[in-house]
């Protein structure tokens, strides 16, 4: 599952420090779901594009073989 | 996130507290002959003896100090850190049965097998635990 999440960061202009305060969580968790490495659970999910106020298919999409 | 059950941060500390606490118990105990002077008293036989109390002390010591260590919360618990914990305990009851069984098939000696069975999971767990854990933060200090 790919992710935009660091352009949407880049837009609102939060660091992934922030962001992983905002939602709970590490800052670890924030680089590895960024890196491709973590695909967070269906809540985070959801918080996540809580905080950038978008809809879960604007910032989650799924790739080939998903 | 669910809350499930774990000790909280500070027992990191406590726990290998006690792990290395373990380490000159044994050697001292072995060292002064402490079995032979528990020994001299009134239980010297059966259970309780010396070599059995010295046993469950220095066992107690290192196997409580390796569960507070290994569950232990972290300093943030999300829900990746479950994943890596879950993911760990696995890899870590499948080594143990490997060699559990490894052993039953070309060891005899079954007590020591069972003595091997007691801190074999924790300690990798422990180990596997940290060390994802500590590429995870070497990736985070490697892009920032």
């Amino acid at each position: 599952m790919k992710n935009n999440i660091r352009v949407e960061r880049a837009i609102k202009n939060i660091t992934q420090g922030e962001l992983a305060e905002q939602i709970g969580v590490s800052r670890q968790t924030i680089n590895a779901i960024e890196s491709n490495k973590y695909v967070p659970s269906t809540i985070l999910a959801l918080k996540i594009a809580g905080v950038f106020g978008k809809q879960l298919e604007h910032i989650f999409t799924l790739e080939e073989g998903d | 996130m669910k809350p499930y059950f774990l000790f909280p941060y500070w027992c990191h500390y406590l726990g290998w507290g006690l792990v290395l606490l373990h380490i000159p118990v044994t050697m001292f105990g072995k060292a002064h002959g402490m079995i032979n002077i528990i020994d001299n008293g009134p239980a010297s036989s059966g259970l309780f003896n010396g070599e059995h109390l010295f046993f469950i002390c220095t066992s107690l010591l290192m196997v409580s100090g390796l569960f507070l260590v290994a569950f232990a919360k972290e300093k943030v618990e999300d829900e990746q850190i479950w994943q890596i914990r879950l993911d760990s305990l696995r890899w870590a009851i499948y080594l143990n049965y490997l060699i559990l069984i490894i052993s039953l098939v070309f060891i005899e000696d079954t007590g020591h097998i069972l003595e091997l069975n007691l801190w074999v999971p924790l300690v990798f767990f422990v180990i596997r635990f940290r060390w994802v854990i500590f590429r995870l933060n070497r990736s985070l200090s490697r892009e920032s």
